[in-house]
């Protein structure tokens, strides 16, 4: 019994560094059934139409993680990504290779920048010789303690939260959400012995650059929840270390700037986490701002009840993160 | 309908213009705003990074105020919107639950989950409905292309805030063909405005923000709007930083989601806080034909 077909129009981004002034995007138009994924559809136009449309896949089933590309716009593991829905909303399928890494050709890009990143966490358990393992506990773990990172080993480095993440795009001091989310699997292992150490580092190197708007959870296609695993960092990182970077010493300055009043002081926030020296530098854009929107100068009345926001604070700013609940 | 109204620090501090545009359109359509002098931060994201639990708990102290008056909340930022959607959720896990009721008990305070968290852009496109808006038109917005900016927080993460499409959403865009302006799609509609790193690394934040406006520039809009005062801050207050981030001027006018409401239903640019804005909106106003 065969099914409905739909014309489907796929726009298809080509490029070939080595022999192209530029990209161009070919269309390709196959009759398909709606469910068909959007990789079955490229490799029947490489069969069919143009076999030099070059591509990287193996398992076809969503676990080897080679055929991310940018789907709509949307970062994609082309394998699990079926036409229909894509026809249905935009009427065509634009198939574009990754971003935020060179395009070797067509849908295929280095992956190198992506790799450099994870390499760079020490993606591996850190031992210290000196203290070794009793003999006999290869895995001496709770299942509350595996619990705590049981996203990540979903993980298939596919790198579509790489691709769909702004932060990456616009700073290369950024590690990008992957690397991140794995760093956090080691840091609260606790066979690992070099999570101080690693959370040291990391504050100096780009974690504080998440912006957490969340792209690369959506993107993820194992729901390993990256966003949330970089959030989890920075609260460990601050545990483990205090107000060190600008970051951290924003977040801190705004838990006690909401604490005075119960809502913000924008500009003693500016002033807290800049410092003067920095603030020096603000003062230009401050004025600019300010003469438009003068309230930015007048400090905001206390809330109704800002004394139980301090007893919020009392009973639970204790430096303990939600792990260390009873 | 009546809301409590949870306006935010910014629409009460230096984005004062959203407050005054909410209200407006609140009193056009008929929607009572009812105030609670005694809530606190949402915490904006950045509370949430230093202690968790204690965030949760300042949103199910907020959440608990509604809930006593037994209405549901209105925000009208995006990061607000998150933040208070987030609370609810956590307040799922009942190991923070016990935490935040041990803080929250001795106070009398009493969270149950009982009050829903509603974005100013859902009660326009659900409950009042596309339909009464048209309805209420005086000054459509003919012929002026306008880029719908989300904010993340309304969106994503989706599992939780679980309203719309976290990357084909369309109730903004809708909106604004109910107002008779075009929507104008473009990938940078549901990316970053930069806003969380202003204060960490403002080089990469204006850069973030810049590609967005070049990204709704090139795609026709003539205005971009926002339903999320942070956003606004990174778009419009520091859109000079991101003219020079991306090396060449922008001009775009940038307006809160009420203004735009505003605009279409008749009210004048004053009452709607135009002229406080960093970029002039002189041009939006001129192309609807609003007294500048």
């Amino acid at each position: 019994m065969s099914e409905a077909t739909v014309k489907a129009t796929f726009d298809v981004y080509r490029f070939d560094p080595v022999r192209d002034a530029g990209p161009r995007y070919d269309r390709y138009v196959l009759d398909l059934p709606p469910h068909t994924p959007v990789l079955t559809a490229l490799l029947q136009v490489r069969a069919d139409l143009d076999p030099s449309l070059t591509l990287r896949y193996s398992c076809r089933s969503a676990i080897c993680g080679s055929c991310a590309m940018q789907i709509n716009s949307k970062s994609r593991l082309a394998c699990e990504a079926p036409i229909g829905p894509e026809l249905a909303r935009d009427g065509r399928i634009v198939v574009e290779p990754m971003r935020n890494q060179p395009v070797l050709r067509d849908l295929v890009v280095d992956q190198e920048p992506f790799w450099r990143e994870y390499r760079r966490i020490e993606p591996h358990l850190i031992l210290d010789p000196r203290h070794p393992m009793p003999e006999g506990t290869a895995n001496p773990m709770t299942p509350a303690e595996v619990d705590r990172f049981k996203e990540t080993p979903r993980c298939i480095a596919c790198a579509a939260c790489y691709s769909a993440c702004p932060a990456v795009e616009a700073d290369p001091a950024f590690p990008g959400p992957m690397a991140l989310a794995k760093l956090y699997r080691f840091v609260v292992d606790p066979r690992d012995q070099g999570q101080q150490d690693r959370l040291v580092k990391i504050q100096t190197d780009g974690l504080w650059l998440c912006l957490r708007c969340h792209l690369c959870t959506e993107a993820c296609p194992k729901d390993v929840r990256p966003s949330e695993r970089i959030r989890d960092l920075k609260e460990l990182a601050i545990a483990a270390q205090g107000a060190t970077e600008p970051g951290s010493r924003h977040a801190l300055a705004f838990k006690e700037n909401i604490r005075e009043r119960g809502q913000l002081n924008e500009m003693k926030l500016a002033r807290q986490t800049a410092g003067l020296p920095g603030l020096v530098t603000q003062v230009p854009q401050g004025i600019r701002i300010w003469r438009k929107k003068p309230e930015l100068l007048h400090a905001p009345h206390p809330i109704e009840g800002a004394d139980q926001v301090e007893k919020i604070y009392e009973a639970l700013d204790d430096g303990k993160t939600k792990e260390d609940a009873p | 309908m009546r809301l409590a109204y949870y306006p935010g620090c910014v629409a009460q501090e230096s984005g004062k213009e959203l407050d005054m545009a909410t209200r407006w359109v609140a009193r056009a359509l008929g929607i009572e705003l009812v105030s609670f002098p005694s809530f606190s931060c949402c915490g904006s994201g950045f509370l949430d990074e230093a202690n968790e639990v204690l965030n949760v708990a300042l949103n199910a102290r907020n959440l608990a105020i509604a809930e006593k008056a037994g209405l549901d909340l209105l925000t009208i930022c995006s990061t607000c919107q998150g933040m208070l959607t987030l609370a609810n959720v956590r307040l799922g896990d009942p190991k923070v639950k016990s935490r935040v009721d041990g803080a929250l008990r001795p106070l009398g305070i009493e969270y149950r989950g009982t009050t829903k968290v509603k974005h100013l852009l859902q009660v326009l496109t659900q409950d009042i409905g596309l339909d009464a808006i048209r309805a209420k038109v005086k000054r459509p917005l003919q012929g002026l292309k306008v880029g719908a900016f989300y904010g993340c927080h309304l969106l994503r993460p989706a599992d939780e805030l679980r309203w719309e499409s976290a990357e084909e959403p369309h109730s903004f865009e809708d909106l604004l063909a109910a107002l008779g302006a075009t929507p104008v799609y473009y990938r940078g509609r549901v990316m970053c405005c930069g806003f969380p790193i202003q204060f960490v690394k403002p080089a990469t934040a204006s850069k973030i923000a810049g590609a967005q406006i070049v990204d709704a520039k090139a795609h026709g809009a003539e205005a971009m709007a926002t339903p999320c005062p942070l956003c606004h801050i990174s778009l419009d207050a520091y859109q000079n930083q991101a003219e020079k981030a991306v090396g060449h001027s922008l001009d775009m006018p940038v307006l809160h989601l009420p203004q735009v409401v505003g605009l279409a239903l008749g009210a004048t640019p004053e009452e709607l806080g135009l002229p406080r804005h960093l970029v002039s909106t002189a041009p939006v106003l001129a192309k609807i034909g609003a007294r500048a």
